[in-house]
């Protein structure tokens, strides 16, 4: 019956409500199925008592000289009737809106795992061999092809699924709660600190209209991209904790796990822990975000990048060395350069010892003062052991 | 009619309330020593107007910065040189451009965004919305409606003001050294952690708890004074509907707010000491602490509306004059939304429980909606039969019944468990308890306002500039909050500076609405100090009301009532009663008065 | 209101004709009579009461939850408490409630002198209390290490949680001994006032009898503390 509502052509209502695009499962579509039929019952509702309200005020409005005329105090029949028909359709809400969070809420048993960690301001997404997804898009993108010019807002991971296959997610927060909302699904469920919670889903069956356009080369491919938010507040940057889930072809998705779970050389690795924690606050052009950039430049805070003295807010000034890097990582208040606000958390326990050798690496590699400058970048990369890519803990 | 003759011989004996000693110091000693419930009344009216003010102006900077999304971007482009180039900037931080000083240097446009719409949130809650009608309109109007010369303790009715100016000084210290972040529900464990070497959070929690003791001593002040001081002959089914939702909310008041006492000063201590309890590293649980803070704040949530109900059930019958429909069932149902207050605040937590204790708050939340509902066809039964008079208040009234009803009704879909799991924390929400706080108390307080004003300040209003307002006020809250339905189902967060830019539009709608908004509410202000100025007389009873209120002068005198008033009549009998004051021959009685 | 008729021999006039004396007493000018205004002030106080176990009973609702997920933490908690002084608090506690009820009632029989010699003893218990719970228990559990959240240093800890125990422990028992201290200057107001005054006495002794009720709420919420903080390992 809920389908029937929310049907896979959507209506005019339905399209005002949730937008164009069909919902992407079974549970989804039941859900919007089950909120048109509360819209209609409340159009129902709020029709016939703002239409008696608005015939009453006219046709009984006060007339010089005519009394209101008397009609009964209360009337018992009509009361009890006015109370159980609207409290009996509550049930059926009731009873339907229960049915409908199970199917959202269980999955079955031989779902695919997702293991997502939420963290100021980001999301990580674990694959069941281990890997995690480098690409990133970007949430606004406008191409002038006339003056050659992309305007791109910023980057956020891509988690890949496949096609037409039951996804459990685990979740788990580093810091303070977040929310992991799939508006697609109609679902979404905190991300708390010291517990997992979850929910599932079933990816969709890509149609032909299902595209999307691949970044560098511009071709279109076959896929289908849903947005993730944070719905929890998180803080500063809680507006720009979101995702992409993007369905693909099963080849498409193997093939990606196959390329990411080769191993990556220690600036690779360090530019995708980049990425995935830190690119929200660290620039490596220059810019400034909530925290300094990491790239080598002057400007009136003083100087920045590997290998130059940070301007400290107590008035002194420390090398910006290895260890600097280290401390600041997992313990970023001990140090803070001048005119920026303690605004970082700790990494300790979510980045292993080899993480932060790879992003001190990659910092390292963002500096005039570079002290591996001088190696062959082939010593490098097979100086980086195992990188096990991103972190799981 | 009763007491009006047997007052008439007195008149000489006493001034109106506002009377005083002359000379501005006396006259300001004795406004800050009183212990006038009229006194204190106009005095809360005047702080939660302020607060409304400063929450409201909080509110359009909200909708300022949502005129665009704030974004990093990075340009790529050709230049001269046929060489790629790559700018960053950010756009759109327009409250960071407009006011950043104020928060000092630093400070990004999302954390300058996530301050003001903490500000907005903790004000408009803490200290507006919970004391605006129960301590401004309830503490002036519960005595006189009752017969009485004053609440039970008055001292301790003074002291609550105190209370509520020293919280609400907090509140704005903690504002003036750079306001806080934490979103006015300060979820832990991120209001244990933001911000970490700065007491401003403190200075908003204690805030929020030293308005709780406020909360709790009117309450008791309020439930004393029904229970010892009606009027001789008014027995509890004599007591206006107004009466009967303050009562309601008084209990609320005294049986939740001690646990977020208990809640917000473990919160204190969490912070500053790292107690633990509620910090998952130590072993707490966040989560409790949502569980502690919602036990309290959904029952507030009545507390917020349940006066307002109370005044709509005034404001209808006396202008529709008619005997209110289903009197028991609309006060039984405000004392069963008041105790059913108690058991659904975990729909606030759907998404952070288990599935088992979701679903039994689930069912209980549907509970809710039943008296609510109740209520509604009660309102407009009565308005069948009636004489009904369109001026401002009841302009409000009926607007009331429009909006409320769109919360309400929208309400359903956050109780059922499927959708709520899309809904919560979107900006549905956001439209949805805006449609029922601001559509429904704020309007209801609007209503309130114009219905006793004449009573409180004995002038008279321009009911056309009124009007004018009430109309701006309307359109522009339509305008504001029903475009952040299709926002929330559309996949748009809370708390929110940036968003995708599909939203950009209703986005902006909801801007310009709340433009509209802002000049509604000028208007009445210009329109309140106009008559305070230079309004005309009020008569005792400009509307016929029934009620005990009306029997007094504009303003009323001193000790309320000449002589202790004797209750001869129901607050609803307009079939059977010339209201006191008003002429026989002006106000006919219907034929067969009082026969069915 | 009817006079009662007591002794007034001995009574200095100044105190007898003081306002302040209670024979002189009136009431608000809002109520109709003294006994409708003090059964609304002892209605009050029983509402103010009722708050003050709801606040409580957001302690004992977090001891509970930590309790069922770490029983271990607790049990260790609890042994380490010495329940020999939370007994012997609980006596003075059950002692001080028994002759501050004492009090009110020689207040109404116009016993002046037994009535503040009652209400001297209440606020010597609150002292001894207060006392045995500073010097003897936290004085001793601090140094230990035994403090509460990050402040505790106890070396010999066996379970993780039981920092967490110790915040509940200060905390309840730290929000109960304010209540304590607080009763104590309120009885210390009625003494001072009774002694200057003579201000309460059969007709009236409203802020008597609601401060006994409030130090028997006092003791009751002491009466959960004790066997839920010392007594279930």
């Amino acid at each position: 019956m809920m389908q029937t509502l929310a049907s896979a052509q959507p209506d005019i209502l339905q399209k005002l409500i949730f937008g164009e695009t069909p919902a992407p499962s079974e549970a989804a579509a039941w859900s919007d199925g089950l909120f048109l039929m509360i819209t209609w019952f409340s159009i129902f509702f709020f029709v016939l008592l703002m239409g008696l309200m608005v015939y009453f005020t006219i046709k009984y409005r006060r007339r010089p000289g005519v009394p209101a005329q008397p009609s009964p105090h209360h009337n018992l029949l009509l009361e009890i009737f006015w109370t159980v028909v609207p409290s009996s359709s509550l049930i059926v809400m009731f009873v339907l809106g229960f049915q409908g969070y199970t199917s959202k809420v269980v999955s079955p048993d031989n779902a695919m795992e997702l293991k997502i960690q939420g963290s100021k301001w980001s999301w990580i997404a674990t694959y069941p061999n281990g890997a995690t997804s480098p690409e990133t898009q970007a949430l606004s993108r406008v191409v002038d092809n006339e003056n050659h010019t992309v305007i791109e807002g910023k980057q956020y991971p891509i988690f890949y699924l496949p096609e037409n296959t039951d996804v459990k997610l685990r979740m788990m927060s580093t810091d303070v709660i977040h929310a992991f909302w799939i508006p697609e699904y109609r679902t979404k469920m905190d991300v708390i600190p010291n517990r997992y919670t979850g929910f599932g889903f079933r990816t969709p069956i890509l149609t032909p209209g299902d595209t999307y356009v691949h970044r560098e080369t511009g071709e279109v491919m076959p896929g289908r991209d849903m947005w993730v938010f944070c719905a929890e507040y998180c803080g500063d940057d809680h507006s720009r904790m979101a995702a992409t889930i993007r369905i693909v072809p099963q080849e498409v998705y193997d093939q990606k796990m196959a390329d990411w779970s080769v191993k990556l050389s220690p600036i690779d690795a360090g530019i995708k822990i980049w990425t995935q924690l830190c690119k929200t606050c660290h620039e490596t052009d220059g810019t400034r975000l909530v925290g300094p950039a990491w790239n080598s430049f002057k400007n009136a805070d003083g100087e920045f990048g590997f290998g130059y003295d940070a301007l400290l807010e107590d008035g002194s000034s420390v090398i910006r060395d290895a260890n600097y890097y280290r401390e600041s990582i997992l313990d970023p208040n001990a140090k803070i350069v001048k005119g920026f606000a303690p605004a970082m958390p700790s990494y300790q326990g979510q980045l292993s010892e080899e993480d932060i050798d790879n992003l001190i690496v990659f910092i390292q590699s963002l500096s005039d003062r570079n002290p591996n400058a001088g190696q062959d970048a082939g010593d490098a990369e097979e100086a980086g052991s195992d990188t096990e890519a991103g972190s799981d803990s | 009619m009763s007491t009006l003759e047997a007052n008439a011989g007195h008149h000489h004996d006493e001034g109106s309330y506002f009377d005083g000693p002359p000379g501005m110091m006396a006259r300001i000693w004795q406004w800050s020593t009183t212990v006038d419930h009229k006194k204190i009344g106009v005095m809360y009216l005047v702080a939660v107007l302020f607060m409304f003010f400063l929450g409201g102006m909080a509110a359009i900077g909200v909708r300022y910065e949502l005129l665009d999304p704030i974004r990093t971007q990075t340009t790529e482009f050709v230049n001269a040189a046929g060489d790629i180039e790559t700018v960053t900037v950010t756009t759109g931080e327009s409250l960071k451009e407009l006011m950043g000083g104020m928060f000092g240097e630093g400070v990004s446009g999302s954390q300058i965004y996530n301050r003001v719409f903490t500000l907005h949130g903790a004000i408009m809650v803490f200290m507006f919305i919970i004391p605006a009608i129960p301590a401004a309109l309830g503490n002036f109007l519960l005595p006189i409606m009752l017969g009485a010369k004053d609440v039970a303790f008055p001292r301790l009715n003074l002291l609550s003001w105190y209370i509520y100016v020293v919280g609400c000084l907090f509140g704005v210290l903690s504002i003036l050294l750079g306001g806080v972040d934490t979103g006015w529900t300060f979820y832990t464990p991120y209001s244990t952690t933001t911000d970490a070497d700065h007491w401003r959070v403190v200075l908003m929690v204690m805030a929020a708890f030293i308005l709780g003791f406020s909360s709790i001593l009117t309450g008791l002040n309020f439930v004393v004074t029904v229970h010892k001081l009606r009027a001789p002959g008014m027995g509890w089914f004599d007591m206006p509907l107004m009466i009967w939702a303050l009562y309601a909310t008084a209990i609320i008041q005294v049986l939740a707010t001690p646990v977020v006492g208990i809640t917000l000063l473990l919160l204190i201590f969490e912070r500053v000491m790292h107690i633990g309890i509620f910090d998952p590293s130590l072993g707490g649980d966040p989560v409790l602490y949502q569980h502690f803070f919602w036990f309290y704040s959904h029952p507030v949530v009545y507390v917020m509306i349940l006066p307002g109900m109370g005044i709509i059930s005034e404001v209808i019958a006396v202008n529709a004059r008619k005997h209110i429909f289903g009197y028991r069932a609309i006060a039984f149902s405000s004392l069963g939304i008041a105790g059913v207050s108690f058991l659904v605040w975990g729909h606030h937590i759907f998404t952070a429980m288990g599935e088992l204790a979701a679903i039994l708050f689930s069912g209980l939340t549907f509970l809710v909606a039943i008296p609510t509902a109740i209520k509604m066809f009660n309102w407009v039964a009565t308005l069948y039969k009636g004489s009904i008079v369109i001026n401002t208040a009841m302009t409000y009234g009926l607007m009331f019944l429009f909006t409320f009803s769109i919360g309400g009704l929208t309400g359903l879909p956050l109780a059922t468990l499927a959708t709520d799991l899309h809904l919560h924390d979107s900006y549905y929400v956001v439209a949805h308890f805006h449609y029922t706080m601001m559509g429904g108390t704020v309007i209801a307080f609007m209503a309130g306002l114009h219905h006793w004003w004449p009573k409180m300040f004995g002038k008279m209003y321009s009911e056309k500039g009124a009007m004018l307002g009430a109309a701006l006020v309307f359109i522009g809250f339509n305008l504001t909050f029903f475009t952040q339905f299709f926002l929330g189902t559309q996949g748009m967060p809370r708390r929110y500076a940036n968003y995708v830019d599909e939203f950009q539009t209703l986005h902006q709608i909801s801007s310009a609405g709340s433009l509209i908004l802002l000049v509604g509410f000028l208007v009445h202000l210009f329109v309140f100090v106009q008559s305070l100025l230079s309004g005309d007389k009020a008569p005792a009873n400009p509307w016929g009301g029934l009620t005990l209120e009306w029997e007094t002068e504009s303003p009323p005198i001193e000790h309320n009532f000449h002589k202790e008033p004797i209750l001869k009549h129901g607050p609803y009998d307009f079939e059977t009663t010339v209201p006191p004051h008003w002429d026989p021959k002006d106000y006919p009685l219907p034929e067969n008065a009082g026969k069915h | 209101m009817t006079m009662i008729d007591t002794d007034t021999s001995g009574v200095p006039a100044r105190i007898l004709k003081s306002p302040m004396h209670w024979r002189n007493a009136k009431h608000q000018s809002h109520w109709r009579s003294g006994d409708e205004e003090f059964d609304a002030a002892k209605f009050g106080m029983w509402l103010f009461l009722s708050t003050e176990v709801l606040l409580f009973a957001g302690i004992f609702c977090g001891y509970a939850v930590f309790r069922m997920l770490y029983p271990e933490a607790w049990a260790n908690g609890s042994h380490s408490l010495d329940w020999r002084m939370g007994a012997a608090n609980t006596a003075i506690l059950l002692f001080s409630s028994w002759t501050a009820a004492n009090a009110v009632r020689l207040c109404q029989l116009d016993k002046q002198f037994w009535f503040k010699i009652n209400i001297l003893i209440t606020i010597l218990c609150a002292i001894a209390f207060v006392a045995i719970k500073f010097t003897f228990e936290y004085g001793i559990k601090l140094p230990e290490g035994k403090a509460p959240g990050t402040f505790f240093s106890y070396p010999y800890a066996t379970d993780p949680h039981e920092p967490l125990w110790w915040s509940l422990y200060y905390i309840g028992t730290g929000i109960h001994a304010f209540h304590v201290i607080i009763g104590a200057f309120l009885f210390a107001f009625v003494l001072w006032r009774a002694h200057r005054y003579q201000a309460y006495g059969p007709t009236q002794y409203t802020l008597v009898e609601n401060s006994a009720l409030y130090w028997h709420i006092v003791d009751l919420i002491w009466i959960f503390l004790f066997p839920l903080l010392y007594l279930i390992h």
